[in-house]
């Protein structure tokens, strides 16, 4: 078990980081940190897909994993510009402090 | 218990019972290569237990033919061994520093930790391109992206942790839980069925490239996926675009006036 | 294995409304400070081109023909067809509420038509998948390019609230999207949905089954269905009502054409949705508290945007119900959904459209006590809405009916009547919707207006006013055609 690392060990190593992620998303309130914690989310997802890629011997697992890249990349660019825009607009990034949106 | 306290505690677990099995993985210190080293789980094999001490540097054996023979007992070098727990400490590390530091700059060093971690385990699992592309793309870019906004916004929190909505994040997080239990038997099952082929260092691809090298990972991106990789420009450009149009500054749009009934005061705060 | 240029051709859809959408980004920076009005008409333009480019496409196809392009990747089909080209007009439509909306409420951003495009260009991307990684492509596409047009309208703080709300949510359910689809990749070995049924003897039901529960969950917050809803009343009421529109009808549209290819189609069958490991147990059951939570929520609603953003998570409700139906195998599954999609779309369009055009930049209006009175002002406002309203609540003789009535009846097709129970919830549901929509017409023909009202007045917006009511009346009218495709 300890010294005889199979497809599992990665496997669930990437399914704890998927749940700290989605832990860090529910738990903080700085939206910093919560894009941080869906950057890991991401990341834990990536790293299954290289695993399967590596067990069944596709390399379109790695392509994928390319593609899930660039996304990522993509999504934090217009997060972050989201963040801005909020920050000029109220000088916070609060999560909790959103509140004009009535439920 | 307050709520700040629950996420060190967790924190502390944790990191604990990862760095314990890790140092009771550890052996000769042959390690610190995490590149050349191959994973070799355990294929359902005959061998009887308890003989299996002797032999802790072997790697499996092939025959002429590229067959993990039936009698050994395939395992994993224990450099592999040690290259994962450690690599494997320092991701889950660092990802638990991100969710509990206050101290923004400080979550992202353990979010560059956490990359770190995992481009060596992408190594380890012959992602050797994917390996550099995480370092490059996240730790190069992305993170100075989120360090940049950081100094813009430059705001300490005064409570880390969301407490709206606390009964409902409750549910969600025990759900959470409930799946990864049941999730990490599946995934654990999955080495039983694994066959000897799939345990074997990936053969080259059929144009005779090393599986998982940059002319490899290159021939599937610009072959099989040749749309999703030209597609992917445009959602490039909406992000360049859209970040731009969403970012820049507001005194550049002549003529905008601030929606009435949009919360009182001006826009800007000032 | 190879590209092959003849490809291209069923791509086209998508090809005109990418080069479009690239084109008026570049467009933009020659129209700083003047009016930009003809970028809309460049957007209508290119949006319905597309269009024009699927219907024929369409006719070119087979009715049972389908063809597999770039390596799998995507499939060209006529069920493809009739969602690009509803696509196209939904842009087109979308992109005719923004210049004057734009005007009269203070945001004149040109970025938006180029992004519209571009977004559409997504749903275009989704409408054809047949691999697991053009339908996370196109799922990101779409939304990356609606959280920007969420957020444009920069000096609204409601407006970059919901931005904000909505790129959180949505982040997180691409997390797990993705990592369902890692599950799904890793139980079959290939993320090409064509061979996903052919590999299930050897493939891993365990991981299958995890995997397929988390994309139920991720789309699920796509189509806004309880309770992963949370963010769509607040994004409907902060973004600006053009946008609104666009996400209320598109997206929601587009997150259902993913759900058919992915879950009706490929996953479908006689094996996977049955039973305890099926995706179909837990999408009968979020079905059925959409539809409920949807309407109840609605009832309580004074602010119009907010109701009608109700009112579309119970019609994801029951566009859930359709997709149930389709994959547990009733023949009639995928006609009563396209025939929904439409009929929703357009309606939703026109029912938006009439919101933008009462409110005007001293007050949008949203109240629905403010609306009192509109009928004896503006009876072709009022009429428009009407029609709108009584195709939401699926009253006959308009489009809205037969879409109801059709995606229960294939309900009732499945075998052994297992959705009985969830047809009876669906109906008890309309009639519960009809009680606010009726309440606003009620506020519009019944009660004296109290404050002058002062619509924003366009040709453009009055043109979206009046063709998407009749098209729904005629859709309810004459189901026929429309059924056929």
């Amino acid at each position: 078990m300890l010294m005889n690392i199979g497809f599992g060990h990665f496997l669930v190593l990437a399914a704890v980081l998927f749940a700290i992620g989605a832990a860090g998303v529910l738990l903080r309130k700085n939206v910093l940190i919560i894009m941080m914690s869906i950057e890991l989310m991401l990341n834990a997802a990536n790293l299954t897909i290289i695993t399967f890629a590596r067990m069944h011997g596709d390399l379109g697992g790695h392509s994928f994993a390319m593609v899930v890249i660039a996304v990522a990349a993509a999504e934090v660019a217009v997060g972050l510009a989201i963040v801005v825009a909020i920050f000029r607009t109220r000088r916070h990034a609060d999560v909790d402090k959103l509140n004009i949106l009535k439920h | 218990m307050t709520p700040r306290v629950l996420p060190y505690l967790l924190a502390l677990a944790l990191t604990v019972v990862v760095l314990g099995v890790g140092a009771a993985a550890f052996a000769p210190p042959a390690a610190a290569q995490p590149a050349p080293a191959q994973v070799k789980p355990l294929p359902r094999s005959a061998t009887p237990a308890g003989k299996d001490v002797s032999d802790r540097d072997v790697v499996t054996k092939r025959d002429a033919a590229g067959q993990v023979p039936a009698t050994g007992k395939p395992r994993t070098s224990t450099g592999t061994a040690l290259a994962f727990w450690l690599f494997a400490a320092i991701t889950i590390g660092g990802s638990i520093f991100v969710i509990t530091r206050k101290n923004l700059i400080t979550a992202v060093m353990g979010m560059v930790g956490t990359f770190f971690g995992l481009a060596a385990l992408y190594m380890l699992l012959y992602a050797h391109f994917l390996a550099v592309i995480q370092m490059l793309v996240y730790a190069g870019a992305i993170m100075v992206l989120f360090v940049f906004v950081i100094m813009i916004l430059n705001k300490p929190e005064d409570e880390p942790y969301a407490t709206k909505g606390r009964a409902g994040k409750a549910v969600a997080g025990l759900a959470m839980a409930y799946l990864i239990y049941r999730l990490a038997s599946v995934l654990l099952s999955v080495d039983r069925n694994v066959t000897a082929a799939q345990l074997a260092a990936p053969a080259p691809t059929a144009e005779g490239y090393d599986w998982g090298s940059t002319a490899a990972v290159g021939w599937n991106l610009f072959n099989e996926y040749l749309f999703p990789f030209e597609a992917v420009s445009i959602l490039l450009l909406v992000a360049v675009v859209g970040a731009i149009a969403v970012a820049r500054p507001l005194k550049d749009d002549d003529g905008e006036v601030l929606p009435p009934g949009d919360g009182g005061r001006g826009a800007g705060g000032a | 294995m190879t590209f092959s240029s003849g490809d291209l051709v069923y791509v086209a859809p998508f090809l005109v409304l990418a080069a479009s959408g690239v084109l008026l980004v570049l467009a933009e920076a020659f129209f700083a400070g003047k009016d930009r009005s003809a970028l809309a008409g460049l957007t209508v333009a290119g949006a319905l081109a597309s269009s024009v480019v699927s219907v024929v496409l369409y006719r070119q196809m087979g009715p049972s023909e389908a063809k597999l392009l770039f390596s799998e990747m995507l499939i060209a089909d006529r069920t493809g067809y009739v969602l690009t080209a509803l696509f196209g007009v939904v842009a087109a439509l979308a992109a005719l509420l923004a210049p004057a909306h734009q005007r009269a409420h203070g945001w004149v951003i040109g970025e938006d038509y180029g992004i519209l495009l571009l977004a559409a260009s997504g749903m275009v991307i989704l409408a054809q998948a047949a691999n697991l990684a053009t339908v996370f492509l196109g799922v990101e596409t779409m939304s990356i390019a609606v959280y920007v047009m969420t957020a444009l309208r920069r000096r609204s703080r409601r407006g970059n609230e919901a931005a904000l709300k909505y790129f959180l949510m949505g982040a997180f359910a691409t997390g797990f999207l993705l990592y369902g689809m890692a599950l799904v990749y890793g139980a079959v070995g290939t993320t090409s949905m064509v061979h996903i049924q052919g590999r299930l003897a050897s493939g891993d039901l365990g991981l299958l089954t995890v995997g397929m529960f988390l994309m139920v969950a991720a789309f699920a917050f796509k189509v806004a269905a309880v309770p992963f809803h949370m963010w769509a009343p607040d994004a409907y009421e902060g973004a600006p009502t053009p946008v609104t529109a666009f996400m209320a009808a598109a997206v929601k549209a587009a997150a259902v054409a993913a759900m058919i290819r992915v879950f009706g189609q490929f996953m479908g069958g006689d094996r996977l949705p049955y039973g305890v490991i099926g995706w179909a147990s837990p999408l009968v059951v979020l079905a059925a508290i959409t539809i409920t939570v949807g309407n109840i929520a609605a009832i309580r609603q004074d602010n119009i945007k907010r109701m009608l953003a109700y009112s579309s998570i119970s019609h994801g409700g029951v566009l859930l119900v359709g997709l149930c139906a389709m994959g547990l195998g009733a023949k009639s599954g995928q006609a009563s959904l396209l025939y929904y999609l439409i009929a929703y779309s357009l309606t939703t369009m026109g029912a938006f459209a009439v919101v933008a055009y009462v409110g005007n930049r001293d007050n949008e209006r949203l109240d629905i006590d403010q609306w009192a009175g509109l009928a004896s002002r503006h009876p072709a406002a009022a009429l428009a809405m009407t029609v709108c309203l009584l195709a939401l609540g699926g009253m006959p003789p308009t489009g809205g009916f037969f879409a109801k009535f059709y995606v229960f009846k294939s309900a009732m097709d499945t075998q052994d009547q297992q959705l009985l129970w969830l047809v009876a919830i669906g109906v008890v549901n309309s009639a519960i919707s009809i009680f606010y929509y009726l309440r606003l017409v009620t506020a519009m023909y019944f009660k004296d207006a109290r404050i002058e009202i002062a619509p924003t007045r366009s040709a453009a917006l009055a043109f979206v006013m009046a063709v998407c009511p009749l098209v729904i009346l005629e859709m309810g009218i004459f189901p026929g055609w429309w059924l056929s495709l």
